[in-house]
């Protein structure tokens, strides 16, 4: 087997066998789902005259794959580095991108799972989503947005020394990115200049394209600059990502 | 094929050196690490890595395992350069990792597996590798369950899980208990009947005796001896001790016989110290009879007391001083 395909296996393995973190990746975009979609329940945006489950739905979802891209690559980084395993990894002859490449299959696995249950349950009665036409335009759409934020996690993975920081960190940067980029919340409600604001969060265009491919919020046109805006983040975090790793905490 | 930074005549490699070690500095802003280290280290040998905590064996093995860049000097290992890493050398090495270097929520077995995926090697290496350690019982024990010594096991199997011709080992047996010690001892002496090349870092120097061909010990950056362990200590005119029941002759009296250098009562016995044992004991045998009487030749462990108690020749003294162990 190759390098790559068994450290996919590895990551596979600790993955299910983490039975908290697991259900919680799943859980937890479900419990704002049921939250927002009870308290809305029936209820349009007075601004657009649309559901407030066509907004909270996309919104949701692309924050909680998100967040669970940052969280997963952040904590591995930092676990890596703390036990000394990337030592282990830089005194084999394997590839950095071998590694970099079973992590990013294994993000994208588990954010794709996320994305087919969370749609799954949105759909039932009691939430009355509709899909539009276009949803299968959602798989390149998550595409790009685990791969942004996967480049923020391995910056915050490279950054933080104790999983006490990962999570500090992630969470002050995802939470507040939350309620400004419209997860949550309907951006149409908020003030323009907050709208204006929205735009250079990442997130923004993550819940756009989502918007567009599941509820119809927009055409290919919108989905395609929100893609490349998601891609350009990609870079720069990327970019990033690579200049602050480090393979030992010891210097 | 060097890592030189500035370069000085220095002598050709020999063919024969594993590692190759001339001159290598690396310095911590002010803190001097590696101070003009050179050494060689020969093909099948079991070379001992011996010197105080900060003496800076730590920053040697790494620049060897090439995990980091000296500052200057000239470092060769099986021929090539460590620096920058180097991928086609590293298949060649094996190195122990820290006992938590372990894929998480994974078997013992699942962590070699991947440990050898990544040098290319298959599962069988390491189910060899596992049994070559005594971890068969443990194979499907997850890496969390280990206990400390099997960890230390399994970190040892990760070093030789793709059969390297060059092995760094950290402390290998710090924690296994005695039996545990005894049979890695004799794990680590088939991989040199194997012929393959073992560095050695420990602070046990009656392991370091027992098992090493060299030893070079390190003290602040230097090397401040690097010879056979049997060498070193015929050399260092260490004292002998005898050591008999105390009670028998006053430390006084004893201190008085011809060639004592020192008499002391040390836990219920009475140590003289003498580099003339037979005459000594002799002179006993007229005092008191030699019932009950023991010898202690001078060790590995008297050296590097010696060594690393005393101040540098330049006159800079070591960073740490080790307690002074002497009566």
């Amino acid at each position: 087997m190759s390098a790559y395909t068994t450290l996919t296996a590895a990551g596979y393995r600790a993955a299910v066998r983490d039975k908290v973190t697991l259900f919680f990746t799943f859980a937890f975009p479900l419990i704002f789902l049921v939250v927002f979609g009870l308290i809305y329940s029936d209820q349009d945006v007075s601004e657009t005259g649309r559901p407030y489950i066509s907004y909270i739905a996309p919104g949701v979802m692309s924050w909680g794959v998100a967040n669970a891209a940052v969280f997963a690559i952040a904590f591995t980084l930092m676990q890596w580095r703390r036990d000394d395993l990337l030592r282990l990894i830089r005194l084999t002859p394997t590839p950095v991108t071998s590694v970099l490449a079973s992590r990013y299959v294994l993000a994208l696995a588990i954010g794709l799972v996320q994305a087919v249950f969370f749609v799954a349950v949105s759909l039932l009665p009691l939430f009355g989503l509709s899909l539009d036409a276009q949803w299968p335009l959602t798989l390149p759409v998550l595409l790009a947005g685990i791969t942004a934020f996967l480049a923020i996690g391995v910056i915050i993975g490279s950054r933080a020394d104790s999983p006490e920081s990962v999570a500090a960190m992630a969470n002050c940067l995802m939470v507040p990115m939350a309620f400004l980029s419209g997860s949550f919340l309907p951006i149409d409600m908020m003030p323009s200049w907050l709208q204006t604001v929205a735009k250079v969060l990442p997130l923004y265009y993550f819940n756009d394209a989502a918007s567009a491919t599941l509820t119809g919020d927009g055409g290919l046109a919108d989905i395609g600059v929100d893609c490349a805006a998601m891609a350009a983040f990609a870079v720069v975090f990327g970019v990033i990502g690579l200049k602050v790793f480090r393979w030992s905490n010891r210097t | 094929m060097t890592a030189a930074v500035h370069h000085q005549p220095v002598p050709p490699a020999e063919g024969d050196a594993a590692i190759h070690v001339r001159e290598v500095r690396k310095s911590y802003g002010a803190h001097r690490a590696v101070d003009g280290v050179s050494l060689d280290v020969r093909h099948g040998e079991f070379f001992g890595l011996l010197g105080p905590n900060g003496a800076g064996k730590t920053t040697l093995v790494e620049i060897m395992e090439g995990l980091r860049e000296a500052d200057s000097g000239e470092v060769t290992v099986l021929g090539q350069s460590p620096w920058p890493r180097n991928t086609a050398l590293l298949p060649r090495m094996g190195v122990q990792t820290q006992s938590s270097a372990f894929f998480v929520r994974q078997t013992a077995r699942e962590h070699l597996v991947t440990v050898a995926a990544l040098y290319r090697a298959g599962a069988a290496a390491a189910d060899r590798s596992l049994e070559t350690v005594g971890l068969g019982p443990q194979r499907d024990t997850l890496v969390e369950n280990l206990s400390g010594g099997q960890r230390q096991r399994l970190a040892i199997a990760s070093a030789l899980v793709h059969g390297p011709e060059l092995i760094f080992l950290d402390e290998p047996t710090a924690a296994l208990d005695p039996q545990a010690r005894r049979d890695l001892w004799e794990v680590l002496r088939t991989l040199k009947g194997e012929g393959r090349t073992i560095v050695y870092t420990t602070h046990h120097l009656d392991e370091a005796e027992a098992l090493c061909d060299r030893v070079a010990i390190l003290m602040a950056g230097r090397v401040r001896a690097l010879d056979s362990p049997h060498e070193l200590v015929s050399a260092t005119g260490a004292p002998s001790r005898l050591m008999l029941p105390a009670g028998r002759l006053s430390p006084q009296k004893a201190a008085e016989i011809p060639g004592v250098d020192r008499a002391s009562v040390q836990g219920g016995s009475l140590v003289l110290e003498t580099a003339a044992t037979g005459k000594v004991l002799q002179a006993l045998d007229a005092l008191t009879g030699l019932d009950g009487v023991m010898t202690r030749t001078a060790t590995l462990e008297d050296v590097y007391l010696e060594l690393t108690g005393a101040p540098a020749p330049d006159g800079t003294s070591a960073h740490h001083h080790p307690t002074e162990q002497k009566a």
